[in-house]
């Protein structure tokens, strides 16, 4: 019973570490697709096209250039409008532009960027597709640390729980606590057996912590499966890194072990029998 | 090897149990202590054996003051002491082996050296073909006697007995009694505290308590 309380009580934590490894591991796959437009000023010239793109081209963060002459996007609007656009709107209204992809998000060499292709001529304006990137990551990071709170408490809470659960075992075993500190047995000999419970208790709640969370990934994953036969998109649900589950283990086994030395140092205390 | 030195003890709130208690012990004695109920007889066992500080006055054991040991090497030098309780405690959830065995596994002994020590003690006290039964399903005496074996196991200087034939018959009372008597013929001080002296023709002090103070205390009697 309190191995299955200790692994619910961990997989809580587990779990939401789960979801944002997997969000994290999709943010950084966007962040290399992250885009700038840069788009021309109207009456921008050959010359000064072939420039920008030459200056991009020399840049080592710039990864992809991609050059949209106006016409094409105009046709390219239109076409995906599905109407004749040009019978209502006399003038080409779209700039040239570039779609430019980064090697990195880094905010600093972002900025930097920007502020060199600020000071090319021809250059009406410039703007970064990454902003959402940014949120997400913020999103991300106080999902990661509303997840640290959440597993200080359960920590705190299975402490508590485990504690009492050796209490009562103390005052099962008092006769024999009793008897043996008569005949010469120290508290540590006495506190042996319980922190040996406490941490089997630990390796018993870790193992169905692991055991939940690695059927959890498989069971969405299939769900996931039929998703990717109805969409077409390619989603998996990656379990943990396998030293996260070892951490998982170490971390239920040290909690078993600390609340019932814990606990059974101040439950022998309180039966005062003898020094 | 153990002497009280004007020693009191008293608890918060009651009146004082010892009085100024001076006594000598040399290793091998007989020891009675006897006296009425209340007149201090289990607290001085108590003190000897290190289950509780005396409030003022010292205990010397083996030429070092109690008092000067530490919590944590108390229990160390309880282990030299071999303590027989008038209600055996004895933990009736083990067998008698198991029970005999509890102060060797305390003291990290070896399986072979154990087996060995506990079935030797079981069969001091006559208990060994009843190595594997359960405590309660034995007499009084019986308990008594696998209680025995459990303080000798270990082999201790000193044998402590509150009591011990206090719920016994006569019969029973004098096995008891002789088993004690052939520790103390091998050189094993045994200190026992008891109401009525029984008859023996050993060598024996005699502690006698009243009130908490020592009333009368005769060496080296021999009882015909």
């Amino acid at each position: 019973m309190m191995i299955i309380v200790i692994g619910i009580t961990l997989c809580l934590p587990s779990a939401g570490l789960l979801v944002i490894e997997n969000a994290s591991q999709i943010s950084k796959n966007i962040e290399h697709e992250a885009e700038i437009s840069i788009f021309l000023k109207k009456d921008i010239s050959k010359d000064q096209i072939d420039f920008i793109e030459l200056s991009l081209k020399k840049n080592s963060l710039v990864k992809k250039i991609h050059f949209e002459p106006k016409l094409i996007a105009w046709a390219k609007l239109q076409s995906k409008l599905d109407v004749e656009i040009g019978s209502s709107v006399s003038t080409n209204p779209l700039p040239d532009a570039f779609f430019i992809s980064l090697n990195t998000l880094d905010q600093i060499k972002i900025e930097k960027l920007i502020n060199n292709l600020d000071g090319i001529d021809g250059i009406d304006d410039i703007i970064i597709d990454g902003n959402w990137i940014k949120k997400l990551r913020v999103i991300l990071s106080l999902g990661k640390l509303s997840v640290m709170f959440l597993a200080i408490l359960l920590v705190i809470v299975l402490l508590v729980v485990i504690g009492n659960t050796i209490r009562l075992q103390t005052l099962t075993y008092k006769d024999e606590i009793e008897v043996s500190k008569l005949i010469g047995a120290t508290n540590a000999f006495i506190q042996r057996p319980f922190m040996y419970t406490g941490m089997l208790y630990g390796l018993g709640g870790g193992l169905i912590t692991i055991s939940l969370l690695k059927l959890s990934v498989f069971g969405l994953n299939k769900a996931l499966f039929k998703l990717v036969s109805v969409f077409g998109t390619d989603i998996t649900f990656k379990g943990l890194p396998d030293e996260y589950y070892l951490y998982i283990l170490i971390l239920a086994m040290f909690v078993g072990l600390i609340s019932s030395y814990i606990s059974a140092n101040n439950s022998i205390r309180r039966l005062k029998i003898y020094k | 090897m153990i002497s009280f030195k004007k020693v009191c003890k008293s608890y918060p709130g009651s009146p004082e149990i010892l009085k100024d208690i001076d006594l000598e012990i040399s290793e091998g004695e007989l020891v009675f202590v006897t006296g009425p109920s209340g007149a201090g007889k289990s607290t001085l066992l108590k003190l000897i054996s290190a289950l509780e500080k005396p409030s003022s006055g010292s205990i010397i054991f083996e030429g070092q003051s109690l008092s000067k040991f530490k919590n944590k090497d108390i229990p160390i030098l309880r282990r030299r002491f071999g303590m027989i309780f008038q209600d055996h405690k004895l933990l009736y959830d083990r067998n008698c082996f198991e029970n005999v065995a509890l102060p060797l596994e305390i003291n990290n002994m070896s399986k072979a050296d154990t087996y060995r020590r506990v079935r030797a003690a079981l069969d001091k006290v006559d208990l060994l073909q009843k190595e594997k039964i359960m405590p309660i399903t034995l007499s009084g005496g019986e308990q008594q006697r696998l209680a025995i074996a459990r303080a000798i196991v270990s082999r201790p200087s000193i044998l402590i007995a509150d009591e011990p034939t206090a719920n016994l018959d006569k019969e029973y009372a004098e096995e008891i009694m002789n088993i004690f008597y052939s520790f103390q013929q091998v050189g094993v001080t045994v200190i026992i505290s008891t109401h009525e002296i029984p008859v023996t023709n050993i060598n024996f002090k005699r502690l006698q308590l009243n009130g908490g103070a020592i009333q009368n205390l005769i060496g080296h009697v021999q009882l015909p």
